[in-house]
């Protein structure tokens, strides 16, 4: 039968174009051995488009300029820094091919990121096989809580975040709080941790509301909140339904304060929401107003050099996402210094532990062998929208 | 619940409904004229909302950019169906949709590379105080967007039964052959419906980015939830499509009201698969043959 | 020579040959990252086996596969990493339970026709992807379900990639050979009725309902077993991976090969999955390059369906009967 002939000769095709490649790949990773002069390879695993396209461009975008200013200045003991970039197309199965391709081909030392929570957890079983470490730029909770010691993470976790924005509420005297999060990672893991904690805090939840990445009006789930007269309204998401959020609260006359999660720290909101997003207030670390490190501190400089040099190249300033990437790639760059002897992934790892009193951008970093993400609330500040942009909240 | 809060459900309902509706009369539109279902009206709804946003940027006046989002996103519509779809007009239906679909691949990953990932924002077409009405308050935009629906179905009506190219439509959607020996130019027919379907997928997105903003992903969900809604109307007839487009946004917002915004979509499905199962043709469908 | 390769002769020696340099793969090299590339193609290979089936021969649309792979998934996903259930007991499970889905949805939906049955399977799919995320005790939620074991035999286990590589082909061929089969013998011939007409198959005395919901359940199955092998070879699954836009790739990959055939399909199903892992199969590519493919990928994607389907209506099927310049046998059930 004919049909079956073509669907063979196509399994033929294909068998003979992969044997094919087998062997000149076999013939290309024969001749990567150079001197030990060579760069140190670095692989990064970002979502460069699909939903997270937002958050990985601006995390590329950081690590670029660190890594050509690090090479410029000569690079880490007389060594350049080579950055191979992989997109996952916020696709936990494209994450997991794009690691095991920077692991296999591109031998790479460590691997910086994902971008997303489930890229970050996806990838782990070829990071545990390899041995390789994983500096995460994913804020979820898990990341770090469901401990692997190749494992280390960047930005605040909701485990500390949740804690320090309920103890700011409690201090405002907002002590009935409506929730509203939304269904993905970053909101469900935000919702359970406020949940768990509010009892402790002080602090009655009254009403609970989800929403779904891609909603386009808020107000349904609004006026269930607004039925049980909250003190404060507690949103915990990371997209551009919180601008939704804010304008339709503003619709409904509701006059009850919102407060956010860092993940709203982003210009968009500030611009979607407009008038609504006066008096917004939301956590996050000191680097939207490198001020609040007090202005003669070393983080401050840091921050501001930052800020300084990825306005000049991109054109607008770094966001919070940045911010993770920038301090990701400083926790390798200067754990490769401080390696004795032969760098491997092995011994970076346990040099990238090690890590004591890194000043970032997220915060100062201090690993240790229980603790991959090394940030605590002394970080975090509260922030307030005023006139079109954030200023401390006292 | 109070009378006052169950009107603001019916207003959240009817104003995302009104979206739905106005994307859901562009998948009606084409498949009344072809006889397939156009997966790239999600990308119209999309291109509306930024390109007016780039021409904001550009310096047009609002109403200036808003129009000529429209009308270069009802061009690109018709671009599309002469460059892509009419060479193969008699292939069947599912090679000309899976076009559609390569075709909204392209335009959404397009339209990342022009506008970039993030979302933008569109101002309001008259900035004020929201509108409250017997205790609930409404956005002046939604009256904007309700308004625009209701124009779309007025014109669309007019259209179909006054003039003689919306009787070649229906012609059209009876059968092709049938309204070429007529003496009706099909291919022109099928072009237009397209530019017609394009432009209220712009429209729609358009009046409903200084809502929501808008990014270059908006698209997929538009599309699903028009798709959605024409079809619980009941393809092939614009009236159909509206309705269609209100009860299941009176559907999700309900669904918040009574039973849980977590499901809130999920239950609308079942709603939706369930009419179909008891009524396949849609809310409003007639039963008829199936075409060939 | 000419004379000595007829399509006869052909038709019985590559299978072997096909099946010899497939399974030789593992011996010309160790690169891991081209085993894992070639292993989603495997399993994309046997959801598009069902689909071919489906939709290239019976006709009916499905915008709801992708729901069935998850769902065979998170059954061999839950089964083997929290209930500790042997590998091939949780296969099974997934296979038949993705296939009993299938059969459910497929009895309400024989009423539907074309665009309303594409909404109602694409309507499931869209409640599987809410329902992966909130059944949390057993999907793991957003965070997905991690630590799923690789393939194991009593004390054999599967747990390289070059070996996961094998499986997932070993189990592709023979889901092939099986569809094949189905499509020569006589279900196939009144599935093809089926698409033709299906007041005539009716009239030829084909039971169209039962056969269309045997299809469905069978088609789903298949759909499950890939989603089984994909959860135990990746060890990492998340509601995403099983979205509608997947199950819309899918449905695309089945036209641009080619309705009515099963080599079309597989062949664009090929093509398209490595699309984006270009650098697996031609070695050398700049990173420059590799970079710009990957940000261009779905325009990409999107440009090869529109000028395939725009120069082969008949998707690549008919494009490669006519490079070979063969009769257009099988071209009966292209529509």
């Amino acid at each position: 039968m004919k049909m079956r002939g073509r669907l063979l000769t196509v399994v033929v095709v294909l068998a003979l174009g992969s044997a094919l490649v087998a062997g000149c790949a076999q013939g290309k990773r024969g001749a990567s051995d150079g001197t030990s002069a060579k760069p140190y390879r670095i692989g990064a695993v970002l979502s460069l488009t699909g939903t997270y396209a937002g958050l990985g461009t601006p995390e590329q975008n950081a690590i670029k300029l660190e890594a050509a200013r690090i090479n410029a200045a000569g690079g880490i003991n007389g060594r350049l820094i080579e950055v191979f970039y992989e997109d996952d197309g916020t696709d936990p199965a494209k994450a997991v091919a794009a690691a095991a391709r920077l692991i296999e081909q591109e031998d790479v030392l460590a691997i910086i990121g994902a971008t997303g929570t489930g890229q970050t957890m996806a990838i782990r079983s070829e990071i545990a096989r390899a041995g390789v470490p994983q500096v995460s730029m994913a804020g979820g909770s898990v990341v770090t809580d469901d401990f692997d010691p190749l494992v280390f993470q960047t930005p605040w976790p909701n485990r500390i975040v949740v804690p320090f924005t309920l103890k700011a509420l409690k201090a405002r005297g907002l002590t009935k709080i409506a929730l509203i999060s939304d269904t993905s990672g970053y909101g469900t893991d935000g919702h359970d941790i406020i949940v768990k904690e509010a009892a402790a805090a002080g602090i009655e939840v009254v009403a609970e509301q989800t929403l779904n990445p891609g909603d386009t009006d808020m107000t349904a789930q609004l006026t269930k909140i607004k039925g049980a007269a909250p003190d404060a309204i507690l949103m915990w998401n990371a997209g551009k339904e919180a601008a939704i959020v804010a304008k339709n609260m503003q619709q409904l006359g509701m006059k009850t304060p919102l407060v956010g999660s860092p993940g709203n720290g982003r210009k968009e909101f500030i611009e979607g929401a407009g008038a609504a997003a006066e008096g917004f207030r939301f956590a996050a670390g000191k680097v939207l107003v490198p001020a609040a490190y007090g202005t003669d501190s070393e983080p401050y400089k840091v921050a501001n050099d930052f800020i300084t040099r990825y306005t000049k190249a991109y054109g607008t300033p770094p966001d919070i996402f940045a911010g993770h990437a920038y301090d990701a790639f400083l926790v390798v760059v200067d754990a490769l210094g401080r390696v004795e002897g032969d760098v491997t992934p092995g011994s970076l790892r346990d040099a990238i532990e090690k890590t004591s009193g890194l000043v970032g951008i997220g915060g100062t970093f201090s690993y240790s062998a229980t603790d991959h993400n090394g940030l605590t609330m002394e970080e975090l500040v509260l922030y307030r929208v005023a006139d079109k942009t954030w200023v401390l909240d006292q | 619940m109070n009378s006052a809060e169950l009107l603001q459900f019916v207003a959240s309902g009817l104003q995302n409904g009104a979206v739905y509706a106005l994307v859901a009369l562009g998948f009606t539109l084409v498949y009344a004229s072809t006889g397939i279902i156009n997966f790239a009206q999600g990308e119209f709804f999309m291109l509306g909302g930024m390109l007016a946003v780039a021409g904001v940027r550009a310096g047009l006046p609002l109403p200036f950019a808003a129009l000529a989002s429209v009308v270069l996103t009802a061009s690109i519509g018709l671009l599309f169906e002469r460059v892509a779809l009419r060479p193969r007009r008699d292939s069947g239906p599912t090679v000309l949709i899976i076009i559609t679909i390569g075709g909204s691949m392209v335009m959404k990953s397009l339209a990342r590379h022009a506008f970039g990932p993030n979302e933008l924002s569109l101002p309001p077409f008259s900035p004020g105080v929201p509108i409250v009405f017997a205790g609930a308050s409404i956005d002046r935009q939604v009256l904007w967007i309700w308004g625009l629906t209701i124009v779309a179905v007025v014109a669309l009506t007019f259209l179909y039964s006054k003039t003689k190219l919306g009787r070649a439509m229906r012609a059209c959607s009876l059968s092709h052959d049938a309204a070429r020996l007529m003496g009706i130019d099909t291919a022109r027919v099928v072009m237009i419906s397209f530019g017609l379907a394009a432009a209220l997928g712009a429209l729609g997105g358009v009046a409903v980015a200084p809502l929501t903003q808008t990014a270059f992903d908006v698209g997929s969900r538009a599309g699903l939830k028009g798709f959605a809604a024409a079809i619980l109307g009941g393809l092939g007839n614009p009236i159909a499509a509206v309705v269609g487009g209100l009860v299941l946004g009176l559907l999700e917002s309900l669904s918040v009201a009574f039973i849980s915004s977590t499901y809130k979509d999920a239950i609308s499905l079942v709603v939706l698969l369930a009419v179909l199962f008891l009524r396949p043709q849609g809310l409003l469908g007639k039963s008829r043959r199936e075409k060939v | 020579m000419a004379r000595f390769l007829t399509p006869r002769i052909l038709g019985r020696a590559l299978p072997v040959v096909a099946c010899g340099v497939l399974f030789l793969v593992p011996m010309l090299t160790d690169d891991r990252y081209l085993f894992k590339v070639l292993t989603f193609v495997g399993l994309n290979v046997i959801v598009i086996a069902g689909l071919a089936l489906l939709f290239g021969f019976a006709g009916q649309i499905s915008l709801g596969h992708a729901a069935f792979v998850g769902i065979g998934a998170y059954t061999c996903g839950y089964l083997t990493a929290a209930r500790g259930v042997p590998w091939i007991v949780a296969v099974i499970a997934g296979t038949v339970l993705a296939g009993v889905g299938g059969f459910l949805l497929a009895i309400p939906s024989l009423r539907l026709k074309g665009h309303y049955l594409a909404m109602a399977t694409l309507g499931f799919n869209e409640i599987m992807s809410v329902l992966f995320v909130e059944l949390r005790p057993v999907t793991g939620g957003n965070d997905g379900l991690r630590g799923i074991p690789f393939a194991s035999i009593g004390a054999w286990k599967i747990d390289t990639p070059a070996g996961n590589y094998l499986l997932v082909w070993g189990v592709a061929v023979v889901v092939l050979l099986l569809t094949a089969n189905i499509i020569r013998t006589r279900p196939g011939r009144a599935m093809r009725a089926l698409h033709g007409s299906e007041l005539g198959a009716l009239a030829s005395g084909v039971d169209t309902g039962r056969l269309k919901t045997e299809v469905f359940a069978l088609s789903a199955g298949i759909a499950g077993l890939a989603g089984a092998l994909y959860a135990s070879s990746v060890g990492f699954i998340s509601p995403s991976t099983f979205s509608l836009e997947f199950s819309v790739l899918l449905i695309a990959m089945v036209v641009i090969g080619g309705a009515g055939s099963l080599a079309g399909p597989v062949a664009a199903c090929a093509l398209l999955t490595l699309l984006p892992y270009a650098d697996a199969l031609i070695p050398g590519l700049s990173k420059e390059l590799i970079a710009l493919i990957q940000d261009w990928e779905a325009d990409i994607s999107g440009f090869v369906m529109i000028l395939v389907l725009l120069f082969a209506p008949g998707g690549l099927a008919a494009l490669g009967r006519r490079l070979g310049g063969t009769s257009a046998r099988g071209a009966g059930g292209v529509q």
